[in-house]
C-alpha cells in the first residue's frame, strides 16, 4: 500500500517534470537550431474591412460588379464572409484581378449585400537603383504597359514637352532618377484635388491639379513615354471609421519588381501597411445596373490576430519533426481552426482553476470552454447573451414536454431538436436585424448545450429556480474568463508556434489535480471553524 | 497591510484542521475508498442484499423494478399497498423519492398532500428505470416498506423523514449529526435544500448545536420545537449498527444514513463521499479527529 503510494508520487513528479521539460526542450531546439523567428510571436495588425452595398430595386434584373482583394506578397487574406441577401455571386480571375459579380433577377425595394474580409498587409519600400540606364528592350509580356490607351495619351506631345522641361534632354536619363523627378513633379507641383470623376492624363496637366486616378494617369503616361513599364493600381485605404473613398496608385518595373508610388500621399517606391490593393489597370471599382441607386461604403476595423507566415516558415524546415500545419493544409482545414483546437485545453483548464482552486461551480467541465470557443465568431457579449437564450428557451419547453410525461430519452431527443430550432431562429433574427455577430450561433456545441438545458430544468426544479439561475451565473463568469484568455492574441500566438505547450497545460492540470490546497470559496463556507481556530476577529 | 497578511497566513495555517474538498477527495476517498467497493454505496439494492444477512435492520422491499416491461403489473402490485416509498436505487440527495401517505379510491396520497394517479407512478418509476434521477442512464426503482418515525423525532418535525449520518473512518466513528426537513426543504433531509442540521455528542447522541443554512438556531423554523439537547432514541443500538456496517463493506470512509423508527434504526443509505458541512453543523474541523485514527 504505502509502497505502491511511493511508487505513484514518484512516477507523478517524473511525469509532470517530464511534461514540463519535453515542450521547453522542444522550443529551445526551434528558436536555436530551427531559428524560428521570435519576433513571428509578436501579434500582427490585420484589418476587417466589410464592403457594404445597397441597391433600389423596381423589379429589375440588377448586376453589381467590384474586385476582390488577392493575397500576394504584401497583403494576405486569411477570411471572406458574404452576405449575398437575395443576389447570386459569381467569381471569376482575369489577369491578375478577382472580380465578384452578384445577380439577381425581379429585384423589388431597397436590397443589402455584404462582403466582409480580414486582412493582413505590410508596409513595402524599394530603393531605386542610381545610375542604371533604362532599358531598351523588355520581354513581350510587359509591351502592354508601354502602350498608350483611353486615357493615358502616351504620345502626346504635351506630355514630351513636360518631360523635356523637368528632364532636360541634354543629360542621361536614369531609370531611378526619372521616376524620383515625375513623382516629384506631380507630388510637389501639382494641386491634390478631392474629386471623384474621371481625370485623364492630358487634362490633369493642363490643369495642374487632379484627384489620384488623374494624377496616377499622368504618372504613368509619362513613364511609359521615357520606355518605363507602368500601370495603375486600385485599392482602398484601411484606415478607422466608415467611407465611400477608394484610392488609386502607380507602379513602375524596376530591374523585376513592380514598385509602387503614390503621388497624393507622398509615399515615394513604397506603399504603406493599410493600404489595400483591389485590382490592376485601369479599370472601375464597380460597374452596376443603371438607375438603381447604387449607393457603398467600406467599413474598416483592426484587429491583433496572431502572425501565420512565422509558423509556416518553421512548418517547412525539414528538421521540424512533427509539421502540423503542413498536414492542417493538406486537408484544406485553415489555421484559424488549428487556433480554436489549440486553445479549447486552455479554456478547460482555466474552468478547472475556477472549479477547483476558486471553488466555483459551474455547468460541466467543459461546457465554458466550448462556449467560450464558439464565442469567437459572435464575440463575448453576444456570445453569453446567445447562450442564456437558448438554455432558457430550451428549459421552458422542457418544462412542457415534462407536463406531457413523455419517457426520458425520447424526450432528450426532442430537447436537441429544440436547440437547433433555437439556434436557428437566433441566427435568422440576427441576420434579419443585421446583427451578424448573433448568426454565427450555429457553431454552438449543440449536444451539451441540450444536456446543460435539461440539467437547468431538473436543478430549478429540485433545488429552485434560484440556485439553477445562480449556476447560470457563475456558468456565464467562468465562460467570460475562459473567453479572455482564450481569445488572448498573445497565448494565440504562443501556441500557435509552440504547440508543444499543450503538454505544459497537461502538467498543470495534472499539478491541480494532487492540490489539497482549500478551495478559495471553503474559506468563506467554513469561515466560523477557521475564526474559531486562528482566534482572530475579522 | 502586515495585519492583513497575516490573517491571511494563520487562516491558511488553521485550514489545515478543516476537511476541505479537495483533501476529502484526495487524502481521504481515493485511498480509501476504491472504485469497485462503490457500487454498495450507490446501489441501494445492492446496499440492502449484502447487509441483511448481518442482521442490519432495513425496511422491507416490497418490490423493485429494473425493465420498463415489469411496470405492466404495477396497479396489481400496488394493489394490497396504502403506505410506500419509491426511490431510485442509485439515486442521490433525496432526489427521485416519493412517499406515499395513503390512498383516496384510484388516486394514492402523496406526504406532502399531492395525489398520484397510477399513471403518475408509473412514469414516475419509469424515469427513475431510465435514470433520470442517477448518473446513470439506467437504474432500478425500490417499491419498499414507509419508515414510520419515532415520536421523539416527530416532535421535532413531522412532515418529513429526520436522518442520522454518521462518519466512519478505518471502521472508527468520527463526527455524527442528524438532519431534520424544514418546510424549505420539501420534507428532504437535504442541508443544502433547508434541512436543520443537528450536531450530536458521538457519546449520548445529544444535540450540542443546531444550524439552519450556516446560521445557529435553537428551535426548529417550522414547528418551533426546541432542538439543543434533544436526544435521539436508539443512540446505542445506532452505534452498534454503524460499525458492523463500516466493517462490513470494503469502503473505509464512510457515511451512514439513518432514520429512526418506533421499533429502531433502520438503515437509508451509504456514501462513498459523505459531504463536509458536518463540520459546520458541529461547528468543529474534522481533520484532527482523522488524523488520530490514522
Amino acid at each position: 500500500m504505502n509502497l505502491n503510494a511511493n511508487k505513484r508520487s514518484l512516477a507523478y513528479r517524473g511525469l509532470i517534470t517530464l511534461l514540463v521539460l519535453a515542450p521547453l526542450g522542444l522550443m529551445g531546439f526551434k528558436l536555436y537550431v530551427l531559428d524560428y523567428p521570435l519576433k513571428g510571436l509578436i501579434p500582427a495588425l490585420s484589418y476587417q474591412v466589410e464592403l457594404a452595398m445597397q441597391v433600389d430595386g423596381h423589379g429589375e434584373r440588377i448586376a453589381i460588379q467590384t474586385f476582390m482583394p488577392r493575397s500576394d506578397a504584401r497583403q494576405t487574406v486569411l477570411q471572406e464572409q458574404q452576405a449575398p441577401g437575395v443576389f447570386v455571386q459569381n467569381q471569376l480571375s482575369e489577369g491578375m484581378n478577382r472580380i465578384a459579380s452578384w445577380e439577381a433577377s425581379a429585384v423589388t425595394g431597397r436590397q443589402d449585400l455584404r462582403y466582409t474580409v480580414l486582412v493582413q498587409a505590410k508596409k513595402i519600400q524599394y530603393v531605386l537603383p542610381v545610375g542604371m540606364p533604362i532599358p531598351e528592350r523588355y520581354p513581350e509580356q510587359l509591351h502592354p504597359y508601354l502602350q498608350a490607351e483611353e486615357g493615358i495619351q502616351v504620345d502626346d506631345e504635351l506630355i514630351t514637352q513636360r518631360l523635356d522641361t523637368i528632364l532636360p534632354r541634354g543629360q542621361e536619363r536614369t531609370l531611378g532618377e526619372s521616376l524620383t523627378t515625375i513623382h516629384r513633379h506631380l507630388q510637389d507641383d501639382f494641386t491634390n484635388r478631392n474629386f471623384s470623376g474621371y481625370t485623364d492624363a492630358l487634362t490633369a496637366l493642363k490643369l495642374g491639379e487632379a484627384s489620384c486616378n488623374g494624377k496616377g494617369r499622368l504618372f504613368v503616361a509619362m513613364a511609359r513615354k521615357l520606355n518605363i513599364p507602368a500601370r495603375l493600381v486600385g485599392g482602398f485605404i484601411m484606415s478607422g471609421g466608415s467611407k465611400r473613398t477608394s484610392h488609386q496608385w502607380v507602379e513602375a518595373y524596376v530591374n523585376g519588381h513592380w514598385v509602387p508610388f503614390d503621388t497624393i500621399n507622398d509615399h515615394y517606391a513604397e506603399i504603406p501597411s493599410n493600404y489595400l490593393t483591389l485590382y490592376y489597370g485601369d479599370e472601375v471599382l464597380f460597374t452596376h445596373s443603371s438607375n438603381v441607386n447604387f449607393q457603398y461604403h467600406f467599413t474598416t476595423t483592426t484587429k491583433m490576430v496572431p502572425r501565420y507566415e512565422a509558423q509556416q516558415v518553421l512548418g517547412d524546415s525539414i528538421f521540424n519533426l512533427i509539421n502540423f500545419y503542413a498536414i492542417f493544409e493538406r486537408v484544406g482545414m485553415s489555421q484559424d481552426l488549428l487556433k480554436v483546437l489549440l486553445m479549447i485545453p486552455l479554456g478547460a483548464f482555466v474552468t478547472v482553476v475556477f472549479r477547483n482552486v476558486i471553488g466555483i461551480e459551474t455547468f460541466g467541465t467543459f461546457l465554458p470552454a466550448l462556449i467560450a470557443a464558439a464565442a469567437r465568431e459572435t464575440g463575448l457579449l453576444w456570445g453569453l447573451i446567445g447562450f442564456v437564450l437558448i438554455i432558457a428557451v430550451t428549459a421552458t419547453i422542457r418544462k412542457g414536454l415534462d407536463w406531457l410525461q413523455l419517457l426520458h430519452s425520447p424526450k432528450m431527443a426532442v430537447i436537441l431538436a429544440v436547440v437547433v430550432l433555437v439556434m436557428m431562429t437566433i441566427t435568422a433574427g440576427g441576420v434579419h436585424f443585421g446583427l451578424f455577430e448573433l448568426a454565427q450561433m450555429t457553431l454552438f456545441p449543440i449536444a451539451i448545450l441540450a444536456i446543460t438545458a435539461e440539467r437547468f430544468a431538473i436543478l430549478s426544479e429540485e433545488e429552485g429556480i434560484v440556485k439553477a439561475m445562480q449556476l447560470m451565473f457563475t456558468t456565464a463568469i467562468v465562460i467570460a474568463a475562459a473567453y479572455a484568455v482564450m481569445s488572448s492574441v498573445f497565448m494565440q500566438s504562443l501556441f500557435l508556434a509552440f504547440p508543444e505547450l499543450l503538454l505544459v497545460v497537461m502538467a498543470l492540470n495534472m499539478w491541480l489535480g494532487r492540490w489539497v490546497g482549500m478551495r478559495l470559496t471553503e474559506y468563506y463556507r467554513f469561515r466560523h471553524l477557521l475564526r474559531s481556530e486562528a482566534q482572530i476577529n475579522v | 497591510m502586515f495585519s492583513w497578511l497575516n490573517q491571511w497566513r494563520k487562516l491558511r495555517d488553521a485550514s489545515g484542521d478543516v476537511l476541505s474538498m479537495n483533501m476529502r477527495n484526495l487524502g481521504y476517498i481515493y485511498p480509501h475508498n476504491a472504485r469497485r467497493d462503490f457500487p454498495v454505496a450507490n446501489d441501494k439494492l445492492l446496499c440492502k442484499e449484502i447487509l441483511a444477512p448481518l442482521g442490519v435492520p432495513l425496511a422491507k422491499t416490497h418490490f423493485s423494478y429494473r425493465y420498463f416491461y415489469e411496470l405492466q403489473n404495477l396497479a396489481g402490485d400496488l394493489g394490497s399497498l396504502d403506505e410506500f416509498v419509491i426511490k431510485p436505487s442509485k439515486g442521490s440527495a433525496g432526489n427521485g423519492i416519493l412517499v406515499i401517505a395513503g390512498r383516496e379510491g384510484e388516486a394514492w396520497i402523496g406526504i406532502n398532500g399531492r395525489r398520484y394517479s397510477l399513471s403518475q407512478l408509473k412514469r414516475h418509476i419509469s424515469d427513475i428505470v431510465f435514470g433520470v434521477y442517477s448518473f446513470d442512464n439506467k437504474d432500478a426503482a425500490i417499491i419498499e416498506q414507509r419508515v414510520v418515525q419515532h415520536p421523539d423525532i416527530n416532535v421535532l418535525f413531522d412532515r418529513g423523514l429526520a436522518d442520522v449520518r454518521i462518519i466512519m473512518f478505518q471502521h472508527q466513528l468520527v463526527q455524527t449529526m442528524s438532519r431534520v426537513p424544514t418546510l424549505a426543504s420539501d420534507g428532504k433531509a437535504n442541508l443544502h435544500q433547508g434541512a436543520v442540521g443537528l450536531g450530536l455528542d458521538p457519546e449520548s447522541g445529544r444535540c450540542t448545536h443546531a444550524m439552519l443554512k450556516g446560521v445557529p438556531i435553537s428551535h426548529h423554523p417550522d414547528s418551533g420545537a426546541p432542538l439543543l439537547d434533544a436526544v435521539i432514541p436508539f443512540w446505542d443500538e445506532i452505534l452498534l449498527h454503524s460499525k458492523r456496517i463500516a466493517e462490513a463493506v470494503a469502503l473505509k470512509y464512510l457515511g451512514i444514513d439513518i432514520a429512526i423508527s418506533e421499533q429502531g434504526p433502520v438503515l437509508l443509505e451509504i456514501n462513498a463521499r459523505p459531504g463536509l458541512e458536518i463540520q459546520n453543523v458541529n461547528r468543529r474541523a474534522i481533520r484532527p479527529l482523522l488524523e488520530a485514527i490514522r
